[in-house]
């Protein structure tokens, strides 16, 4: 095997900027330190190596950030970033007032890790949400979602409907003069997943969403693609880790055609009757799981649903993490034409 | 320098001069030395010089082809020895463990292609206008190096701590103190204002104790039970574990006590009775009016003539005569709780009891019988007590225990298990204290009580790691194991409900920081910080408890009465209370209560 994973490397090598490749292939070590074959994490190793920030109530470049109990009946945290207040001396207590009078986005974030890793707190994911705060004058909410193996399906969309719902019920939060809630989803990886069944619910509840962003969104299914084969073990990423954390989500004995894994799946369920917001998928062109996503964005169409595709044909998985290519100053101006478009006119019925 | 190896210094396009330049724009153009840690990454949490990014790549990709299969286990038991912050020696570190040949390592020229990493201009970042991002990463090299060097300072001192509880353990005293040496220095090297520093800092001198014992006088049990009772107080202001224990545990005895007219609570630790004016307030408000209330409270005599209980008793009494409910309380005055009698009590026929331990019952357990060990335990002071407790047919009994297991066979795993505990807990001192109130004034009294709270967890740490035998009382064990023993004892967990968990939560948001979390957990509840949990609450009852029948060692007073006794002295008693009101008479002959005679052993330490 040494010779093919060479091989494999040097391809790898060859696309894959050098603080990209030792970004991620830190990433995939660590993690397979962590899954056991048993199905069991090492979560204690996992939280040891995950490196983490504070909240920082002192803007650094113009944001600051600070953490809040959404829902106290299941300790769920989520970290708020927001632009600075503009009196650096007033209380803490101005951070709960709007950042403009103008309508501004909010952005509901879910960071990425197959469902397993990572947190709210991660640094990637506080770099991130600072970003898009700078990026779409956003107030960025960043779940700290219930992780698998420990909390599986559908733990993790509970807690994003728990962050929405939340969101919608502080009146900071609304702008213009119509005061509505402006809220844009928007995850990578497993993060994407969750906004995707968050969206749903709030189109079933009748809560107004103005937009999906969906960054390399985790989706899979029974069936092997044709990108799965191809890529696999190739970045970074294997279809047995793939296997492992969907098993380690989705409800004991299911299988990966359950809705929460491919939702436009045999089991999957129809939107058309549903008012289920815009999206903007973003797929990286060395993903494995692109065939998913891509099939995610014809059920979308087939649905009826407005979405754009955005597909990079070089970037990796994790190419949004370091701001150190075309790909990620592309997409990060997608992302902004996108909020900036959808905020004067919140999306569909 | 090839050129892939140029582009990637991990510039950001707006340091640059100009748009085809940004390739030169690298740390040797700043001026600063060529040891720049890496921006990028720093932005991901890893402190990295830019000029090792490619010797870290090559390193990453060894250490994988190392730990290919099964590896993958033996790995993760290395991984937490280094600090992952610094992926330069992280990955030389995990390397020289796992391939100690060196014929693995650093070969740079082992495939033609192995360094070649993308070609930059492919690569090259467009201009954008968005130049705000660019001061992401101006943070100042000199501030990252102290962070991130403090971190693995940190992380040394913990292994250093463990390995050296681990040869006292083993009963090596000189690699012991060695090792205690060398944790000193890396003590220094740490702040040790808060986090970890902070903690270890205590471990370190629980161990010094250890290893090297002070002589007998200078012991002198760690303060006055006047001093305890200052340092629970500070604990109780600082953080919520007390209140949420009292709140927890007045909730059920308030639900237990429903439909009875008289009832008797038995507090196992009266201190300064901070959990009764609660209580005696909710009584006063009950549909129907207060029953008569009788609260006996145990705690150690007062050295100096004053007799503490009573004084508290008296406070209670005056609070429950402001709200007219009828009180009498009796104080029982005993160094140890297994030399608590239930007579002591005089639970009267008809009455409903309820018996309160907050953070008593562990003190009764022994040590535990090795996994490998035949036989069980002898018995316990925990069966005896336990025995009596259900002797007395107690509507509820409450009990709140710390939630951890600092009473493993093993010192060496008590050693590890209490340091994470302390840990957390003192963040959430820490964390609670910043996060629970922004009024500057406040600040600097926080601080104090914060302070003294500390001090109180100190004792706690102290007896764990110090002392064995009968002087090592801090002997906590989680619920699961409370749950089996009182389970044995004959009691019936009765479920907390959804009412007092959704009470507590929002006790917490009333007086406490973001972190704290409750969890109910079967019917018990716990309260955490963040997602460890550090103290749980339970209830408990007989399994027949429904007719109160007298308890059976019960005797006639009035001679043999060891304790104090003190009535509000209202005129509307019932006839229940005649020989209460006698037995105020009798105390006023009796003088100042007497105590319990000590029989137990002092403290004392035992050496490696």
């Amino acid at each position: 095997m040494a010779g093919s994973n060479e091989v494999n490397s040097n391809e790898s090598k060859m696309v894959v900027p050098l603080h990209t490749w030792v970004l991620i292939s830190n990433f995939k070590l660590a993690y397979n330190m962590l899954r056991r074959p048993d199905g069991t994490f090492d979560r204690h190793l996992a939280e040891f190596l995950d490196r983490k920030v504070p909240a920082n109530a002192s803007p650094v470049n113009g944001v600051v950030s600070f953490d809040v109990v959404i829902d106290r009946t299941n300790n769920l945290l989520a970290r708020i970033y927001r632009p600075a207040p503009p009196n650096p001396t007033t209380p803490l207590a101005d951070l709960h007032r709007p950042p403009s009078p103008d309508p501004f986005p909010v952005i509901i974030f879910f960071h990425g890790g197959s469902f397993a890793h990572s947190s709210s707190n991660t640094a990637i994911y506080d770099s991130l949400c600072r970003r898009f705060v700078s990026l779409c004058g956003a107030v960025v909410i960043s779940v700290d979602y219930r992780r698998s193996p420990e909390y599986r399906y559908p733990c993790a969309y509970d807690d994003g409907w728990a962050a929405l719902k939340w969101a919608s019920t502080e009146p900071w939060l609304h702008s213009g003069k119509d005061a509505k809630l402006r809220v844009f989803l928007c995850g990578d990886s497993s993060g994407g997943n969750i906004a995707h069944h968050v969206a749903v619910k709030a189109a079933e509840s009748g809560i107004e969403v103005s937009g999906n962003i969906l960054l390399n969104p985790m989706f899979g299914g029974n069936h092997r693609t044709e990108s799965e084969k191809r890529l696999d073990g190739k970045y970074f990423v294997t279809i047995q880790d793939r296997d492992w954390y969907w098993k380690a989500y989705l409800p004991e004995g299911a299988d990966r055609d359950h809705p929460a894994c491919n939702p436009f799946g045999p089991n999957g369920m129809k939107l058309e009757e549903l008012p289920f917001t815009k999206s903007l998928v973003i797929v990286a062109g060395l993903d494995l799981v692109q065939d998913w996503q891509l099939a995610y964005t014809e059920g979308l169409k087939k649905a009826g649903k407005e979405v754009k595709l955005v597909y990079r044909e070089q970037a990796t998985i994790g190419f949004y993490l370091l701001p150190n290519t075309d790909h990620f100053y592309e997409v990060m101006e997608e992302i902004r034409n996108f909020v900036t478009c959808n905020l004067k006119q919140p999306a569909n019925i | 320098m090839s050129s892939s190896f140029r582009s990637d210094m991990g510039t950001d396009p707006y340091d640059s001069v100009g748009d085809d330049r940004w390739i030169i724009a690298s740390a040797s153009d700043r001026g600063s030395s060529r040891g720049e840690i890496d921006s990028l990454l720093h932005g991901a949490g890893y402190r990295v010089r830019s000029t090792d990014l490619r010797h870290v790549a090559i390193g990453l990709e060894q250490l994988e082809s190392t730990m290919v299969g099964h590896q993958c286990v033996a790995s993760s038991a290395e991984a937490i020895h280094y600090n992952p912050s610094d992926l330069t020696a992280w990955v030389d570190s995990m390397l020289s463990e796992l391939a100690p040949d060196p014929h693995l390592l650093r070969h740079p020229q082992s495939t033609a292609t192995a360094n070649t990493w993308a070609d930059p201009t492919q690569q090259r970042p467009s201009l954008h206008r968005l130049e705000n991002h660019h001061q992401h990463r101006n943070v100042p090299a000199v501030s990252l190096q102290s962070m991130d060097e403090e971190e693995d300072a940190a992380i040394r001192l913990v292994h250093l701590l463990v390995s050296c509880a681990d040869s006292v353990q083993r009963g090596d005293s000189e690699m012991a103190g060695s090792l205690l040496d060398q944790t000193r220095l890396a003590l220094a090297r740490v702040n040790t204002g808060f986090g970890i520093g902070k903690v270890a800092g205590y471990f370190v001198d629980a161990l010094c104790r250890r290893l090297y014992p002070p002589p007998p006088s200078a012991t002198g049990g760690g303060g006055s039970a006047a001093n305890l009772e200052i340092l629970y107080h500070h604990f109780y202001e600082a953080c919520p574990y007390i209140k949420f224990a009292h709140f927890t545990a007045n909730q059920a005895i308030l639900e237990a006590f429903q439909g009875h007219d008289r009832v008797h609570v038995v507090d196992f630790n009266l201190m300064h009775g901070l959990q009764w004016p609660a209580l005696i307030q909710a009584l006063a408000l009950r549909p129907g009016g207060p029953p008569l209330l009788r609260l006996t409270g145990i705690g150690a005599p007062s050295p100096d003539g004053r007799d503490a209980l009573r004084e508290v008793g008296l406070r209670l009494a005056e609070l429950a005569r402001s709200v007219q409910v009828r009180f009498a309380f009796r104080g029982v005055a005993a160094t140890r709780l297994e030399h608590v009698r239930p007579w002591m009590f005089q639970v009267a026929p008809g009455e409903a009891v309820a018996v309160n331990t907050v953070l008593q019952l562990h003190r009764l357990l022994g040590d535990r019988a090795s996994p490998e060990g035949s036989d069980a335990a002898a018995a316990e002071p925990i069966d005896t007590v336990l025995e009596w407790i259900v002797g007395l047919k107690p509507k509820i009994v409450t009990v709140v225990e710390q939630e951890a297991d600092h009473n493993k066979p093993s010192f060496l795993d008590r050693f590890t298990e209490a340091l994470f505990y302390y840990s957390t807990m003192f963040d959430s001192l820490e964390g609670g204290r910043v996060g629970g109130s922004h009024r500057g004034g406040q600040q600097q009294q926080q601080t104090v009580v914060a302070a003294v709270a500390e001090a109180y967890l100190q004792r706690e740490m102290c007896n764990i790691v110090c002392f064995e035998g009968a002087a090592r009382v801090e002997r906590h064990e989680p619920l699961a194991r409370w749950r089996d023993r009182l389970g044995r004892a004959g009691l019936r967990a009765v479920h907390l409900g959804s009412n007092a968990f959704k009470q507590a939560s929002m006790l917490l948001t009333l007086f406490s920081g973001e972190g704290y979390c409750v969890e109910e957990v079967a019917g018990c509840l716990t309260l955490g910080w963040h997602s460890r949990p550090l103290i749980s609450a339970s209830a408990w009852r007989a399994d027949d408890a429904d007719d109160a029948s007298p308890p059976r060692d019960h005797q006639t007073l009035v001679l043999q009465d060891h304790s104090s006794s003190i009535t509000s002295g209202s005129n509307n008693v019932v006839d229940g209370d005649d020989h209460l009101h006698q037995h105020s008479v009798m105390r006023s002959h009796m003088g100042s209560s007497d105590r319990i005679n000590d029989t137990g052993s002092g403290s004392s330490c035992s050496r490696v």
